[in-house]
């Protein structure tokens, strides 16, 4: 490796994926056909929380085509089972199909198959359930309401799980503060919408009894192990395949109770089953996200230093828990990472999900962190305000400048540039304080600046996991690598590609590490048969561990041809220097063996060989993360204008600060992160889940449920800070994530700024900053 | 049924087709164009976008009995399998595209206003190019690639028309 004279890792490469992808030769889900195939429709609750009397399909027989219909006594004690290890936890399963009762609209409760989609739809229009309605548990304060009946047999609440973190004192820390804050902040139920819906294809070969499940999943392995553990397959006999996945985003980055019921269905009818999920069933019932609310009292000395903090934290976590990541994932992500960039002893935080019946919560981009981060820094600002201190002088007072840390919990973060960060925003953002300061006096419009600081724990170690006893039990990511005898490279990659530009960022670690060029990588992934055992794409994990397994098994392979050329030049391995395609003697460039020549002789003609080598250009590597993952950091400000009269509300301009270690390519870095900043946007201004009273969705449409589009988007501006971490093996920290979780803060703060209020919950859309600047109108 | 006979990417094909099948179907299923994608099939998102008679048309909001005798052009015509149209090339050098699936429909839909932007000799302003695309939603690129993207089109377009 010229570890010392990167050639490809930080270079501006285009993606070689993009030829596919742009010139419509991509191959999505959807475009899996297969001969023979049945269509599935899945007939869904209509209501949120009824017993199941009956279902009558009596109706179909008079359609004159053939259909095949199941419903819960068909796949009876099929289920997906989410269950956290925590003793104190109430657990639910939730039925493949639904057995005698559906807790969600949308859940399903029947599927219809049929050998047209169109017919699969009409037939599941003539599928009659009758239903017996039971009262719903629509929010937060109705599920912890003692007198509300449990949505589950047995339970004894509606509270999943309550549990506790702490570290240092925290009745000293309040005693010794000079100023207490207490505030309470919501984030609103939302939804990660990649474009491409969910789907899956599944066929049954009886010829070599292979189950094979075509999904648009981040984790083909963990869907391969929930198949084979819920059907009593083998894992060799079971192929998960994602093809090309139209985007994730933590959406598919959960095992769902499709996937095993389509490859159950493809074996018992024998034939292969599409089903292609339409937009309304992924909005009302693949996944939800957020919908938090959070209380936070601080502890503050005369100084403006803080000295602790206490958190009450509530997700209402919809009807079930998902797999692998659980109910408690959710609200015990917040608890873990509320600590933040900032430097205090003593915490104490208590956190529950509530069961309602809504569509579950599940992971999406930035996984409770863009609520946590909205609550810490809404938070810091309310109290810099308070103590009459400019916000970024309050941070940069209570920032940790002193790198190991080991934060109040025990969580040890590597390094960073936390204050340079600040100190770097504040230069760019002068222009824009000042502006916003000569707006006050305006009645009319008004200009506001927002930041906010924050870290991200990314490519969390196998520890992390295990401590929290959760389903997904491990952290590493594998790779394999070949050179074949004409020294084209193939990856076998445990990741999943969905946007990301592994097939580029990989090609351009393994090139690094070989002497040769990113075009002669040939990076797979997304098939179990193919690539070896892995989590999947998430958690910010592709670069630091994903590009660390290439890089160590592409070392492996690089040694072995140093070893080869050695032999050959009759020189030492350490004096050989793989650049350009070439195995050169350091000392003597004239001195060379070609790579491909090496590659030939390792496997063709190997009487060549060093005495005693074995054959072959093939390495594995496995790489997990360090207990405590790295940590990311970055600052995001936003300047926003505010129309008085209308409350119309302008994003004119959003900033970004970031270190995510090591940038392997700048083009893919940037684009993670405006991604991840423009859905933040979304998240801080218009995206919201709306259900009535009685848990009807009322956003069941994109007519409905707004997602930024290019004209309210502002360009947005990236900075890089690089400080590599020791613990990961190019120095890359996650990177995929983070956009996503500083906007609805920085927005919220820039909003608070410019109307001299405090924010205290999303989305910021029109008709609540018109609220919000109520008392201008008035004084007008 | 009804008869149809439509040109897609140039191919004349006569066919039967029910009155409620979308063109989205038709075209995906019966031509094999699986660039056309359908994001929400109800007209919010613009993935399903083809040129219908030159003019960028939503594909899930059109039944394919209604374009009988149409000519019809999906991202398969454009630069082949190798994706080598310049606004397809732009795309791939300013990163305007990460998952991929909405791409199709913001290319048909930019490519017209690429060619009207170079017919016009002017470079447009980013808020006009933001107008052009604001009928397709993307969610991984957060637009700014693309935006560089059609600005990179249409100015190597005004060069190579100077030359």
């Amino acid at each position: 490796m010229n570890a010392e004279r990167p050639k490809f890792i930080g270079a501006r490469v285009q993606r070689f994926e993009d030829i596919r992808l742009l010139s419509g030769t991509a191959r999505y889900i959807a475009d899996i056909d297969l001969p023979n195939m049945l269509h599935l429709t899945f007939v869904r609750a209509e209501t949120a929380h009824a017993n199941i009397v009956d279902i009558d399909s009596s109706g179909l027989a008079d359609l004159g085509f053939p259909t095949w219909v199941f419903t819960g006594k068909d796949t009876a004690g099929l289920s997906m089972k989410a269950h956290q290890d925590y003793p104190e936890m109430q657990y639910s399963e939730q039925p493949l199909l639904a057995e005698g009762k559906v807790r969600f609209v949308g859940e399903p409760v029947a599927v219809v198959l049929a050998e047209d989609a169109y017919k699969a739809e009409d037939a599941a229009e003539h599928l009659l359930v009758d239903y017996d309605l039971l009262p719903v548990v629509g929010n937060m304060e109705q599920a912890r309401d003692p007198s509300i009946p449990p949505l589950f047999d047995g339970w004894s609440s509606n509270v999943i799980v309550q549990r506790g973190m702490k570290g240092g004192d925290i009745e000293a820390a309040k005693a010794a503060a000079a100023h207490v804050f207490k505030r309470t902040y919501k984030t609103q139920r939302q939804a990660g919408v990649p474009m491409e819906g969910r789907g899956v294809v599944a066929y049954y070969n009886p010829a070599d009894r292979v189950l094979t499940v075509w999904s648009s999943t981040q984790m083909p392995h963990l869907v391969r192990t929930y198949i084979s553990e819920e059907l009593g397959l083998p894992e060799s006999r079971i192929r998960v395949v994602a093809p090309d996945v139209g985007g994730g985003f933590g959406v598919k980055g959960q095992v769902f109770g499709d996937e095993i019921l389509i490859g159950w269905l493809a074996m018992k009818t024998g034939r292969p089953v599409r089903w292609i999920e339409d937009r309304r069933e992924h909005l009302i019932a693949s996944i939800h996200a957020r919908d938090h609310q959070h209380t936070l009292e601080a502890y503050v000395s005369a100084d403006g230093r803080l000295l602790g903090l206490k958190a009450d934290i509530t997700v209402d976590n919809g009807a079930y828990s998902t797999y692998p990541f659980t109910s408690a994932g959710e609200p015990g992500m917040v608890g873990k990472v509320l600590p933040g960039p900032y430097d205090f002893r003593a915490y104490e935080a208590t956190f529950r999900a509530v069961a309602t019946n809504k569509c579950p919560i599940g992971t999406y981009r930035g996984v409770a962190r863009p609520s946590a981060v909205f609550s810490q820094e809404r938070l810091m600002d309310d109290i810099a305000k308070e103590l009459g201190l400019d916000p970024f002088e309050f941070r940069l007072k209570n920032i940790i400048r002193q790198f190991p840390y080991k934060n109040v919990l025990g969580f040890t973060y590597d390094e960073g540039s936390y204050a340079q960060a600040l100190e770097k925003m504040q230069v760019l953002l002068a222009d824009d304080v000042a502006e916003a300061e000569a707006s006050r006096t305006s009645s009319t419009k008004r200009i506001g600046v927002g930041i906010a600081c924050f870290i991200e724990q990314t490519a969390h170690g196998t520890p992390d996991f295990t401590r929290r006893r959760v389903p997904i039990e491990t952290g590493y990511i594998a790779a394999r690598v070949d050179m074949a005898p004409d020294g084209e490279v193939t990856i076998d990659l445990g990741l999943q590609n969905h946007g990301q530009g592994l097939e580029t960022t990989m090609a351009q670690v393994a090139a690094d590490a070989l002497g040769i060029r990113p075009e002669n990588v040939y990076v797979r992934h997304g098939d179990t048969m193919t690539t070896p055992y892995s989590v999947g794409t998430w958690g910010s994990r592709g670069g630091p561990l994903g590009g660390g397994a290439v890089h160590v098994a592409a070392t492996k392979i690089a040694d072995k041809l140093r070893a080869i050329a050695a032999h050959l030049l009759q020189t030492k391995p350490d004096q050989i220097e793989l650049v350009d395609g070439r195995a050169v003697q350091r000392d003597n460039p004239g001195s060379y063996v070609e790579i491909k020549k090496l590659a030939r002789i390792a496997q063709r003609n190997v009487e060549q060989l060093p005495e005693g080598m074995g054959t072959g250009l093939e390495a594995h590597a496995s790489v997990d993360g360090a207990p405590d993952g790295c940590y990311s950091n970055a600052v995001h400000a936003a300047v926003v204008e505010i129309d008085v009269p209308t409350g119309k509300i302008k994003l004119r301009r959003f900033v970004v600060v970031e270190d995510c270690g090591t940038i392997l390519n700048p083009l893919v870095v940037d684009g993670q992160v405006r991604g991840g900043v423009v859905q933040g946007i979304g998240s801080a201004m218009l995206e919201h889940f709306i259900y009535d009273a009685e848990c009807q969705p009322l956003t069941t449409s994109f007519a409905d449920y707004l997602m930024p589009l290019a004209p309210e988007i502002p360009n947005i501006e990236v900075h890089h800070i690089e400080t590599p971490t020791p613990l990961t093996p190019l120095g890359a920290k996650g990177l995929g994530e983070g956009g996503a979780i500083g906007p609805a803060a920085a927005i919220a703060n820039a909003v608070s700024n410019a109307l001299g209020v405090a924010v205290t919950s999303t989305p910021l859309n029109m008709n609540s900053v018109w609220k919000l600047s109520q008392h201008l109108r008035e004084t007008a | 049924m009804i008869e149809i006979t439509l040109e897609v990417n140039g191919v004349k094909k006569t066919l039967s087709v029910e009155p409620r099948r979308l063109l989205a179907d038709v075209l995906r299923h019966e031509f094999g164009m699986s660039g056309v994608h359908i994001g929400c099939a109800h007209g919010a998102c613009g993935c399903c976008t083809v040129h219908l008679d030159g003019t960028p048309r939503l594909s899930c909001l059109t039944f394919a009995v209604q374009c009988d005798n149409s000519s019809i052009s999906t991202v398969e015509s454009l630069g082949g399998t190798t994706a080598d149209h310049p606004l397809q090339k732009a795309f791939r050098s300013e990163h305007g595209l990460q998952c991929g699936y909405c791409t199709p429909g913001f290319l048909m839909t930019l490519v017209p206003f690429v060619d009207e932007m170079v017919i016009q000799k002017r470079i447009p302003e980013d808020e006009e190019i933001r107008e052009a695309m604001s009928g397709n939603i993307c969610r991984c690129t957060g637009y700014h690639g693309i935006v560089s993207a059609v600005r990179k089109a249409v100015t190597d377009g005004l060069k190579s028309g100077a030359a």
